[in-house]
């Protein structure tokens, strides 16, 4: 604490003694941290303070922090530390339970459903919750562990809706699979619970999960756990093996296809006798108990008939059925273990004849040795034994005779034979028998509805039964069986052993019309049971259902009487009942026993089941056979009321207008269908065509889009060319501009040509006869002077002058020299 | 019976192609001409041979319908072998098949085994599509082909069988992991290579010791 205090400072800041912060402040205020800061320590530490804060204060750090939480498991999934920080805290504000700190807290009330509602806003995004899927692919254990704890807070609050989400996130029963095989326990161990929790109910995961290989990494812990001898772990396998199983067809048939079964067996190997004290030690019973449970559910009578047949035939071979038999002999089994495995064997030999006859076999090791169904018998009807070993005896015999009419036979043979007289060997008939006239009614009733079972669906039987002679007292002359029945029906003053016989007897005369006139034949029956039925309301629940089974009895005598009793034929009776009881009360009477309470319970499932030994009342099979027969018996009672001829006309006239009715229906029908034929022709030619107009039309289409798209591309180049005899437009304004610039240039030219021309020719001509005649003299005259200058330069170099020959060319350039012209001034 | 190996199937396709027919003809080796719709998935089993191994197929048939959609897709990745079935006389079924197939391809291992299967052969004159197109379709996404008939069992055994000689080579070829048992294979309880020689049930320490 003091720790974590400290932890807080650093996180607050110290705060003034005197002005501690409330709870509702320091949360907002270090959500508020988690919100905004930006360094991931900062955000750290507020998460692991907002941890530590969620037990004591988990209304506000949930009301407050959620979204916060649930966006640090977005942004900083990479950071292990801060994600286990806040998957633990929002464990804690949705933990279904209350946590210490609040058991004194003063709004218990307001906290007893915090966590659900959390949940509840949790959940609102589907998407957290495949999150939090998506922390268990992360080794380490800082998120793993506590990603696992969250799911399953989240499971134990919301079960269905987490299902639904984990069956259609990608992977997510895979991911949970996976963490089966985590080599750190404590992991397992939570995702064994885990999975226990999530397939509870829903066949659709649990046949996923069995598609993950489960069944293997179950027997896989259960090994390494060391079986039978190992500890929780090894029952929570079986817990979760179980719920895969439970009324899951597909699973059972996997179960059985891939010979998990015979891994089952070494379950059983029990130490040898007396070896150990420990040997039934709570643990192993409960492990073994969770075996027998797993075993059960694969024959169960509610599964289908296909599935129970193949997983009873491998429960043989793998040599279950002979582990079960040993665990029946041994001794020091507990007594709820012991029973448990009665109603396994039962069900592991139920309707199936081949196991029933190795059941009947199995000989009790005792000297001499005897049958185990006789030793079974003889605890059942044995008063000191303990209810609901003796309930499951009864079904397990229950089981042994069903569809098995050899077990019947067998039974009623022991009645019949010599041999039963003699002594120390007691049969199992006479320990029925026995139980009969035992003074304890749950006896009487046990037996009764045993023997009633040796009769179920099998007539011949009935009959054979109507043999049986018992001599209860040696002075007295030996009794026919069904004789001492209504005997003992009518001496009994307890409902349940009145019920019990009734039972038997009505079971006895269904459908056997010579054990009706067998009954008819005891004085003192009809009298007694029209008296009973007569007789006014019983005080308690249980009278009503005696006097409906007695009504019951009446009407199969009714119902299966062909007349050859002595004084009681049909009519007699059915006036009898009309006379003495009146047909309504009978009526109603017998329709108390389908109403009454034990009946459904009884009609649910083939094993009686009771807590207490007066709730035992009704069996399964009889209220079978109640069922059926109720309605037969009714309408049997009740005359056809103008009966006759008169009503069979109208019912012949009106049966053969429904004749005409139907049989024009039928020729509708036919009509119909022809109609319905042609049609379907019709419609698969249009079909056709539609088709090929539809292909027509997407051809059509394509070549529309082709189109459009040259038209498109067409568009394009017009455009240009629009742009194009634009321009050219524009170009050929520009020239005709030109054009008649040049022109006008042109014609300033011209004029201007003309002028010009005007004024050379006005210039020119005088000109041109000037300048040659002047050219023609001046060069005369030059000739002239060059001559005279020639002359005068002979003279001069004749004179001894020296003359340059340049000079007379240098006078001739238009540019004298200066130097030139001294001389020539000389000369001039 | 022990195995050689062990498949894990699924079979695929839309509602009403006869998914659940092909199975019951193939484990129990009847029709039933009435079946309930699936819901989510039921399971089979029967044991077959190749190459005289004993080899155990456990198929997973699943429901057709949208809404199981997101269910089935978990029993992809687990499977070594998928039948991908259409019914030759409604054409759209044949048409989803593309949709079936990717999602199959996303979510398997990639080696998994598809066979293309098209139901109802019987129903000849019903026909809309055609066998070539079938075959077409296979060829082009590189499936096995074939057509069958769940009502009279024609070639119903063999395109299991077939399937499971696929996938066979494959192992013999060495592309399966056969130790990770997430490609949908196992190898029988006496049949592990590594310890073969020794008896069943003296498992793996000696092993070690005992190799060299």
């Amino acid at each position: 604490m003091e720790y974590f205090k400290s932890g807080l400072k650093t996180v607050l800041g110290s705060q003034d003694p005197e002005q501690q912060p409330s709870g509702a402040e320091t949360v907002e205020r270090l959500v508020e941290r988690v919100q905004s800061s930006t360094l991931l320590d900062d955000r750290r530490d507020a998460c692991r303070a907002l941890k530590a804060l969620s037990r004591k204060y988990r209304i506000e750090v949930g009301a407050q922090g959620m979204d916060a939480l649930r966006f640090i498991l977005e942004t900083d999934k990479q950071d292990c530390e801060i994600i286990g920080y806040t998957l633990d805290t929002l464990s804690n504000i949705m933990s279904p339970t209350l946590f210490d700190e609040e058991e004194e807290s003063d709004r218990q009330e307001d906290l007893r459903h915090i966590g659900e509602q959390f949940t509840e806003m949790f959940l609102k995004k589907p998407e957290n919750v495949t999150l939090i899927l998506s922390f268990l692919e992360e080794y380490d254990f800082k998120v793993r562990w506590p990603a696992l704890k969250l799911l399953r807070v989240l499971l134990s609050n919301r079960l269905k809706d987490i299902q639904d989400i984990i069956l259609v996130s990608p992977m997510g029963v895979s991911k949970l699979m996976d963490l089966l095989g985590d080599s750190r326990e404590v992991i397992r161990n939570e995702a064994l619970l885990l999975l226990i929790q999530l397939t509870k109910s829903n066949a659709n995961i649990q046949k996923i999960v069995a598609f993950e290989n489960a069944f293997d990494r179950l027997f896989d812990v259960i090994i390494e756990e060391g079986c039978a001898d190992g500890g929780i772990v090894v029952e929570d396998c079986f817990l979760l093996m179980l719920n895969l199983l439970k009324n899951n067809s597909s699973n059972q048939n996997f179960f059985k296809e891939g010979s998990y079964i015979q891994k089952l067996c070494p379950m059983f190997t029990l130490p040898p006798d007396g070896a150990d004290d420990n040997c039934w030690a709570p643990q192993k019973t409960a492990i073994l108990f969770s075996v027998l449970l797993v075993v059960r559910c694969l024959v169960s009578p509610s599964n289908p008939g296909q599935v129970t047949l193949s997983c009873q035939k491998a429960l043989f071979t793998s040599g279950i059925f002979q582990a079960l038999t040993s665990i029946l002999m041994a001794s020091g089994v507990p007594i709820n273990f012991l029973a448990e495995a009665i109603c396994t064997l039962s069900e592991v030999i139920r309707g199936n004849h081949h196991n029933q006859q190795h059941f009947a076999r199995v000989m009790a090791p005792i000297s001499p040795p005897r049958e185990a169904i006789v030793i079974l018998l003889m605890s059942m009807v044995n008063e000191k034994q303990s209810f609901a070993l003796r309930c499951t005896v009864l079904y397990c015999f229950q089981c042994y005779l069903f569809k098995n009419e050899d077990g019947q036979a067998q039974v009623v043979q022991t009645l019949l034979s010599p041999s039963y007289s003699e002594v120390n060997m007691v049969t199992s008939g006479q320990l029925l028998c026995s139980g009969l006239y035992s003074h304890d009614s749950l006896s009487n009733w046990l037996s009764a509805v045993a023997l009633s079972h040796t009769l179920i669906e099998n007539p011949a039987q009935r009959e054979n039964l109507l043999r049986v002679l018992l001599s209860p007292d040696p002075n007295y002359r030996p009794v026919t069986l069904i004789h001492q029945v209504a005997l003992l029906l009518q001496q009994s003053n307890k409902a349940q052993s009145k019920i019990g016989f009734l039972i038997f007897l009505g079971t006895w005369l269904s459908h056997c019309h010579l054990a009706v006139k067998h009954f008819l034949e005891v004085p003192t029956a009809i009298p007694y049971l029209t008296a009973q039925v007569g007789s006014a309301e019983g005080e308690d629940d249980n009278e009503e259902l005696v006097q409906g089974l007695c009504a019951f009895v009446i009407g199969l005598c009714i119902l299966f009487n062909d007349g050859t009793a002595s004084s009681y034929d049909k009519d007699a009776l059915i006036q009898l009942v009309s006379n003495r009881i009146g047909l309504e009360v009978f009526s109603s009477k017998l329709s108390e026993v389908s109403r009454n309470e034990f009946y459904s319970r009884a009609s649910k499932l083939p094993q009686p089941r009771a807590t207490k030994p007066e709730e035992l009342l009704l069996d399964y099979e009889f209220c079978k056979l109640f069922k059926v027969l109720e309605s037969m018996i009714v309408k049997a009672v009740n005359p056809k009321e103008p009966s006759n001829s008169a009503v069979e006309i109208a019912e012949n006239g009106l049966v053969s207008e429904y004749k005409d009715v139907i049989r024009e229906q039928d020729r509708k029908i036919a009509e119909l269908q022809c109609k319905c034929d042609s049609l379907e022709k019709e419609k698969n030619q249009l079909k056709l065509t539609l088709e090929q107009l539809s292909s027509n039309v997407s051809q059509l289409s394509d070549e529309n889009t082709l189109l459009k798209a040259q038209l498109h591309a067409g568009g394009l180049t017009h455009d240009h060319e629009h742009d194009l005899a634009m321009q050219v437009d524009g170009w050929r304004t520009e020239c005709a501009r030109k054009d008649a610039t040049i022109q006008s240039l042109e014609a300033e030219v011209q004029r201007l040509n003309i002028s010009s021309n005007q004024t050379t020719i006005e210039s020119n001509p005088p000109t041109d006869p000037i300048e040659s005649s002047d050219m023609d003299n001046l060069l005369e005259l030059f000739a002239v002077q060059e001559e005279k200058l020639n002359k005068y330069k002979d003279l001069l170099r004749r004179y001894g002058e020296k003359v340059d020959d340049d000079d007379t060319d240098q006078e001739i350039s238009p540019q004298p020299t200066s130097h030139n012209s001294p001389t020539r001034n000389n000369i001039v | 019976m022990s195995y050689a190996y062990l498949f894990k199937y699924i079979i695929i396709g839309d509602t009403g192609v006869g998914k659940s027919c092909l199975l019951l003809q193939f484990t129990d080796k009847r029709f039933q001409p009435v079946h309930d719709l699936t819901i989510g998935v039921e399971f089979g089993a029967r044991m077959i041979t190749i190459d005289n191994k004993y080899i155990k197929l456990q198929i997973w048939d699943t429901a057709g319908q949208e809404a199981f959609r997101s269910i089935t897709r978990s029993y992809y990745r687990g499977a070594a072998g998928a039948l991908l079935v259409y019914d030759i006389t409604r054409r759209e079924t044949f048409n989803h098949l593309t949709t079936w197939l990717d999602d199959a391809r996303q979510h398997s291992n990639s080696n998994m085994v598809i066979m293309l299967i098209g139901n109802k052969s019987d129903l000849e004159s019903r026909r809309e599509v055609k066998k070539e197109e079938g075959e077409a379709f296979a060829r082009e996404h590189g499936l096995i082909f074939m057509e069958t008939s769940a009502k009279t069992a024609a070639n119903v055994e063999e395109a299991f069988i077939n399937t499971a000689k696929e996938i066979y080579e494959k192992i013999q070829e060495g592309v399966f992991d056969i130790n990770n048992e997430a490609n949908g294979i196992k190898i029988g309880p006496q049949h592990s290579p590594s310890n073969s020689n020794l008896p069943p049930g003296s498992k793996s320490p000696s092993q070690s010791s005992g190799c060299c």
